[in-house]
């Protein structure tokens, strides 16, 4: 065993951990079950979180690897009950059909913005391609994307 | 008669509150929060983990199963194979009792006939020990010769009785006859090869089940016909179908992948058996290998035209490859044999199909149900066609697509209000098909050209031997709020939502105020289930008409309470008002309550719907692509989807529909398939060797609704689900053999195809 300290959700945990176990089973066990295991190994982007606000495929980072590192995930996200911006995006371009990769795909689409607040359509593209969706065609999450930047383009 | 011109368009009624609109799905909430509790993400108290032992042999006979070391692992509870579970053979198709389809499979096996095959499943009080106990199994297996080859399975299930083929003959008018004096006729054959797919739900399949007072054995599924898992399971455990109770569960996906029985009656039987509450959730691997795929299938067609592209004859023969157990399989075939006296007018056509087992995984239901393969194999011949004849393959189309109410040649329900001679002139237009299509290839490295296909899809059973029929409650609560009592799926189509728009707008009650279930064989009456996009057409039907008479009932019953007569009352926007006084206006739930205190009688209803008609949904796809005739790799650079929908219950829920099954189809056309080698083993049983289409390869789609009423559907409305997927794999291949002047006929396109067909021009 391991002994961790993670910031979960802005929440400092101090866990000890068995060093073979996977991040996403850390979190998931912890009850965080936005995080969704689809295939494994780092090719479906479901289990996708925010690793220092960067987005990492959860089943692929091994728990002690986040030790003194900040952790989010899609329960994370609401403050005070409001949704956030990327959440009411996708509500409102319907782009969530059978909703399994959704968590995954916000997470992702919030490291790119984190990183860049006005990615072109590319960006927002290469910024999903590790998330796979089968319901969707990845056409109307690429436009709740588009939305926000616009949005906020708008609002500056 | 047959009513045509006089349809009262749905368009053009104003007044329109929900139908029609871009109603936000009533689930969006809890799935971008993660609210929402798919199977893995359910805990109950007690709960075991069932882990399944597959065979790693494609044919094989297992000599001996030693468990002792696997019994000695601390939380391991108990091992299962075929010596302690029902040797019950059933099929995961079947639905209803009297259904005969063939009963090849049991719970576990001792004669494994794919890699992925049940032998044995290991209970424990973690899912780690449940692994540690698979590990520790000891299995001796003789290996058998395995069949791979669908061609070959036919000659080898030949030589055992009970093994053979099964096989459908479908014809109308004198095929035979034409045959023998084709003078001046042209004769145009092919053979299509269509592959095994993956559905690749992104949730793998999983399954929970415990037992509840009364002996009552309680399964969650994700699954797509809740009554139908009901009758396998009651079936396997010889339990009464009122003590098998299924609940729908939280889907993540499945495309007819979870439309079969799979897992329910395993977790069933631990769950009695051990009295506690289980749980088994595959993997990926245990998913692609174990579960179901698309049925792979060889098809020869020959049609026969005149000169100037009349379709005089056309002779189908498809074999089907069934996978290691006959599951839906031979559904399919009949399936894909119906939809070809149903797009064009064919005056003489036979169809003979069959349907064959091999040592692969278990085909069955995929979106689509035979049509994506079906086809693909008809529509790659209609482009052969159309270059013999040096004629435009829409011109080709356009002189022997059917028309509005035509009738189905062999006796199957009329076509409807079809519209496909819609759907591909408009397209063509807005494609700028004529200018763009070229019958020879450009100069080049990178070659672009186009391509079309169409397609029709059911809507329904209504026609076939199986039954077509659903009910529901509703019933207004004294708030006004409207609670539909439904055995429905949310499969993440969106059917929750349709339901709710279709009857908010009958009763005229805010959408919110309406809750629709989905199904829980306890509570819900029978649906067929979500299967032969149905849901809409026949389940939104019951809705409306049910919805109309409850309507009915609560204005007959406030004309007694208000004593205001019958026809002075009206009923809209939630408020019960009086025509002539306009001083009294009550709302829906005020008026609900003085029935009630009043009357003593509930606002309510209970319709049993059958579905009688079955009319086709059609669609014409365009596409552009680019081909790089060095490389082979082809990419789709424009895609244009027409579809005749009858009427958009929910616009953009139809456009997410269209978006994902253009998705699967360009996955058939250039990536996906599920290959064996020869010993049977799957060769890219992952998502690292299994390419799904990301974001990168989907093209911009633009979507064409023909919306011109379904006069027997709800508001007019038709399928949309599963045909979307449809009409794309031909299409693209269409474009790809005239971009590069080849004649492919072998899925998927992949790069060394192209490049090899290249070599041979
Ligand atoms: S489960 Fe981690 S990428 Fe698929
Ligand atoms: S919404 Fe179903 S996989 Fe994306």
């Amino acid at each position: 065993m391991v002994n961790i300290e993670i910031k979960i959700n802005g929440k400092i945990k101090c866990i000890d951990v068995n060093p073979r176990m996977r991040l996403i089973d850390l979190l998931r066990n912890l009850g965080l079950t936005s995080v969704k295991e689809g295939c494994s190994e780092g090719e479906c982007g479901t289990c996708t979180v925010l690793l220092d606000g960067k987005a990492v495929t959860s089943c692929t980072v091994l728990a002690f690897q986040a030790d003194g590192h900040e952790v989010t995930t899609v329960e994370g996200l609401q403050t005070n009950g409001e949704l956030d911006v990327i959440q009411q995006a996708f509500i409102e371009n319907d782009a969530v059909q059978c909703g399994f990769c959704t968590p995954g795909m916000i997470m992702a689409v919030k490291s790119l913005l984190n990183e860049n607040p006005h990615p072109t359509r590319e960006d927002i593209i290469v910024a999903i391609e590790g998330n796979l969706c089968r319901c969707t065609g990845y056409l109307p999450i690429v436009k709740a994307v588009e939305q926000i930047t616009k949005e906020s383009v708008d609002l500056q | 008669m047959k009513p045509s011109a006089e349809i009262v368009k749905i368009a053009d009624k104003p007044d329109l509150k929900y139908v029609g609109k871009n109603v936000t799905r009533i689930d969006a909430k809890e799935k971008v929060t993660a609210a929402i509790k798919y199977l893995d993400d359910f805990e109950m108290k007690g709960m075991l983990h069932v882990k399944l032992l597959l065979s790693p042999h494609a044919n094989a006979i297992v000599k001996s199963i030693d468990s002792k070391e696997t019994e000695a692992v601390p939380g391991v509870i108990k091992v299962y194979t075929w010596c302690n579970t029902p040797e019950i053979k059933y099929n995961s198709a079947v639905f209803y009792p009297g259904q005969n389809d063939l009963e090849d499979e049991k719970l576990f096996t001792d004669h494994p006939k794919y890699v992925g095959d049940r032998i044995a499943a290991v209970v424990a009080d973690s899912e780690e020990a449940a692994e540690e106990g698979l590990n520790r199994l000891k299995v001796l297996y003789e290996e058998l010769i395995p069949v791979i080859d669908p061609s070959e399975a036919v000659k080898k299930e030949c030589e055992t009785p009970s093994g053979k083929p099964l096989e459908i003959h479908l014809s109308c008018g004198q095929f035979e006859e034409i045959e023998c004096g084709t003078d001046g006729l042209i004769i145009v054959e092919d053979e299509v090869s269509t592959q095994k797919i993956h559905h690749a739900a992104l949730e793998p399949h999983s399954c929970v089940a415990y037992v509840e007072p009364g002996e009552i054995v309680t399964i969650l599924s994700p699954c797509q016909l809740i009554f139908g898992v009901r009758y396998i399971v009651s079936k396997v455990l010889n339990h009464p179908l009122s003590k098998v109770r299924i609940i729908k569960a939280p889907m993540g996906g499945t495309f007819g992948g979870k439309q079969e029985v799979i897992l329910e009656p395993i977790c069933a039987f631990i769950a009695k058996d051990l009295g506690r509450p289980v749980k088994l959730v595959l993997n990926r691997k245990e998913t692609i290998i174990s579960t179901r795929t698309r049925a792979a299938t060889k098809g020869k067609v020959r049609t026969i035209a005149t000169g100037d592209g009349r379709f005089v004859g056309r002779e189908v023969d498809v074999l089907t490859d069934a996978g290691a157990y006959m599951t839906g399989s031979h559904r399919v075939t009949t399936a894909m044999g119906k939809k070809l006296f149903r797009l064009y007018r064919i005056p003489s056509q036979t169809f003979h199909g069959t349907t064959v087992r091999t040592n692969t995984t278990p085909s069955g239901a995929c979106r689509g149900y035979g049509s994506p393969q079906i086809h693909t194999i008809t529509e790659i011949n209609v482009d052969h066609l159309a270059k013999r004849l040096k004629m435009d393959p829409v011109e080709l189309r356009l002189k022997n697509l059917v028309a509005p109410f035509d009738d189905d040649p062999t006796g199957g329900p009329s076509l409807g209000n079809a519209r496909i001679i819609e759907c591909v002139n408009r397209g063509a237009e807005a494609f700028n098909w004529k200018e763009r299509f070229s019958f020879t290839p450009k100069k080049g490295r990178y070659k672009r050209g186009v391509g079309m296909a169409c397609s029709t899809h059911s809507n329904g059973y209504a026609g076939s031997i199986y039954p077509d029929f659903t009910a529901m409650y509703m019933r207004i609560a004294e708030d006004g709020s409207v609670l539909v009592n439904a055995g429905l799926h949310e499969l993440g189509t969106g059917t929750l939502t349709v339901i709710a728009q279709i009857v908010a707008e009958v009763l005229d009650v805010d959408i919110n105020k309406v809750l629709v279930s989905e199904g829980d064989t306890l509570y819900t009456p029978y649906d067929v289930g979500c299967v032969a996009s149905r849901v809409t057409y026949v389940c939104g039907s019951c809705a409306k008409e049910l919805a109309e008479a409850v309507l009915d009932k609560f204005k007959r019953l406030s004309s007694i309470v208000l004593e205001i007569p019958y026809d002075d009352l009206q009923l809209a926007n939630g408020i019960v008002a009086s025509v002539s006084n306009p001083a009294i206006k009550l709302s829906y739930g005020t008026l609900i309550a003085r029935i009630g205190t009043i009357l003593q009688e509930e606002v309510g209803g209970y319709l049993s719907y059958r579905s009688v008609t079955n009319p086709g949904s059609y669609a014409a796809h365009f596409v552009e692509v680019e081909v790089d005739t060095l490389t082979g790799l082809t990419a789709i650079t424009d895609y244009l989807a027409v579809h005749d929908v009858g009427r958009a219950i929910n616009p953009r829920m139809v456009e997410g529909q269209i978006y994902g099954g253009v998705q699967m189809g360009i996955g058939m056309a250039l990536f996906e398939e599920l290959a064996y080698d020869s010993r049977g083993i799957p060769q890219n049983a992952s998502l690292s060797r299994y390419h799904v289409v990301n974001a990168p390869e989907m093209p911009q789609v633009k979507v064409m609704l023909i919306e011109e009423d379904e006069p027997t559907g709800p508001f007019g409305a038709k399928s949309v689900g599963e045909i979307a997927a449809v009409p794309v794999t031909p299409a693209i291949v269409n474009a790809v053999n005239w971009a590069i002047g080849v004649s492919i006929n072998v899925l998927p396109l992949t790069p060394s195809r192209i490049i090899s067909a290249l070599g041979a021009l």
